[in-house]
């Protein structure tokens, strides 16, 4: 799970029910996700958050405006290993 | 544990048996790799929980409800029945309910009689079928709930379930079905039918493993969880999260039986209920049909089997239930229920009180040759 060149985020959901829904609803929608454990940076919740990448954003949170689903916080993931929120 | 190829099971309203292909080898499966769903990030948590919502949304696709996270986990349909009863009637509210509900139902609204909430009891009609316009009338201001089971476990009378539920649901009042005996067996659409709370097993028309059930929350329905406890959401957080399903659903749940149920939903999918009811009334019409000719039987509950669920009581005249039971167990290998079925007010309506009934109820693996078995030897036992 190292850095890619290509820039990644994590968008965090309440509950694991969300995120199964949300890794469903974007999979059918063509957006590449992977489940990751919860960053503890971001939330000391034990949860899963969705990773993906960050060009794929933009049709992604489309993507779950139409279930309708809403993501808590969405984080890109910096070269440094830090997160830094972004605001949609 | 007997092998049920040497009986015939007729008992479905306890526990549906057989379960379709597949559902005991994914309890098989599950027990072997199931980790704690949602509360670990590792492979074997995110598989289980992967179960769950899987299962969760096949159920929200055979109810016909597009937000599968309204489907709570529970135990059994009792389980389900005092989640939405003791999680939204409070002190001062007033319930309606029927004279044919299971104890699933009533004791938990005798235990809250006792803590200021008043129930009235609207008495079912000698087939064991409620009037709609009877559960209206008895409405007052003060009225929280509209509590009726869709089918009778005793009588198998179907209710007018759907002009309850838009009665209450046009007068501001909650609505809630015990699904018990249809879930499965009946179509239930949850999209046109505005009722807020539906209760059900997973073990009976849902064909899925014992220890599961489910209880659906529509929005805007305010419970109050019975239990509170760790969700693997929110985790720093000591307050019990707010969303569904997590907030009804504390604890470690019956992934494993849950595994099963799946399986049992997708058959039940793929299968299709309109079929898996035609086949029932079918196999009911003739369960009917043959009784009718049998001198000495009594049959309980409506004539037409169209207003019938799939549990079926009769008697033989003179003969105590229990007897009779244990007659077809021992004389044909049948296995049926005899007795109260936990239902005392039913058989009170029915007039078959305190000595109950023999209850046959099919399910959707019945053949009629076992239906012809089985009235054979209710033949030969009224004969004496
Ligand atoms: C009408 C009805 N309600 C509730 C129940 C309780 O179901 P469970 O045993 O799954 O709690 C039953 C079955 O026994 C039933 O027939």
């Amino acid at each position: 799970m190292g850095r890619s060149e290509c820039p990644e985020v994590v968008l965090i959901f309440r509950g694991t029910h969300q995120v199964l829904s949300a890794e469903k609803a974007l999979k059918r929608g063509g957006v590449g996700v992977r489940l990751i454990p919860v960053p503890r940076r971001l939330t000391s919740d034990c949860g899963l958050a969705v990773r993906l990448p960050e060009p794929t954003l933009a049709l992604a949170l489309e993507t779950l405006r139409a279930v309708p689903l809403t993501p808590a916080s969405v984080h890109r993931l910096l070269a440094t290993g830090e997160y830094e929120e972004v605001l949609f | 544990m007997p092998n049920t190829k040497d009986y015939i099971y007729l008992d479905n309203a306890a526990t549906s048996l057989p379960k379709p292909p597949g559902v005991a080898e994914a309890v098989a499966g599950a027990i072997c790799r199931a980790g704690n769903p949602g509360r670990s990030g590792h492979a074997l948590s995110i598989g289980s929980a992967r179960d769950l919502f899987t299962a969760r949304e096949r159920l929200a696709e055979l109810f016909g409800f597009r937000d599968s996270s309204r489907f709570v986990f529970t135990e059994n349909a009792t389980g389900a029945l005092n989640q939405a009863i003791k999680g939204l009637l409070r002190s001062g509210d007033h319930v309606v309910t029927t004279s044919v509900e299971h104890n699933s139902v009533m004791r938990p609204l005798r235990r809250l009689e006792s803590a200021g909430v008043s129930v009235t009891v609207v008495p079912a009609d000698a087939t064991g079928t409620v009037d709609a316009a009877g559960m209206i009338a008895a409405i007052r201001p003060e009225t929280r709930l509209l509590a009726v089971t869709h089918a009778s476990n005793v009588a198998g009378a179907v209710q007018p379930v759907e002009t309850i539920v838009r009665a209450a649901h046009a007068r501001g009042v909650f609505s809630l079905i015990d699904a018990a005996q249809t879930a499965g067996a009946f179509p239930i659409d949850l999209s046109t039918l505005p009722v807020d709370l539906l209760a059900a097993a997973g073990h009976k028309g849902l064909l899925g493993p014992q220890g599961t059930g489910f209880l659906f929350v529509r929005e805007g329905v305010p419970l109050v969880p019975l239990i509170e406890g760790g969700t693997g959401s929110r985790s720093e957080d000591d307050h019990q999260p707010d969303f569904y399903p997590d907030c009804l659903e504390s604890g470690t749940p019956n992934s494993v039986g849950i595994a099963g149920l799946s399986v049992a939903l997708a058959w039940l999918l793929k299968k299709g209920v309109d079929g898996i009811r035609a086949k029932e009334v079918a196999l009911v019409s003739e369960l009917l049909e043959g009784m009718r000719r049998i001198r000495g039987a009594i049959v309980y509950g409506p004539e037409d089997p169209s207003k019938r669920g799939c549990a079926l009581s009769f008697n033989i005249e003179g003969a105590d239930p229990g007897e009779v039971g244990r007659r077809l167990e021992r004389e044909a290998g049948i296995l049926l229920r005899a007795g109260l079925h936990c239902a005392p007010n039913a058989h009170r309506t029915l007039g078959t009180f305190p000595q109950g009934t023999v209850r046959v109820s099919p399910g959707p693996f019945t053949t009629r040759r076992e239906i012809g078995k089985f009235l054979s030897a209710v033949k030969r036992i009224a004969a004496g």
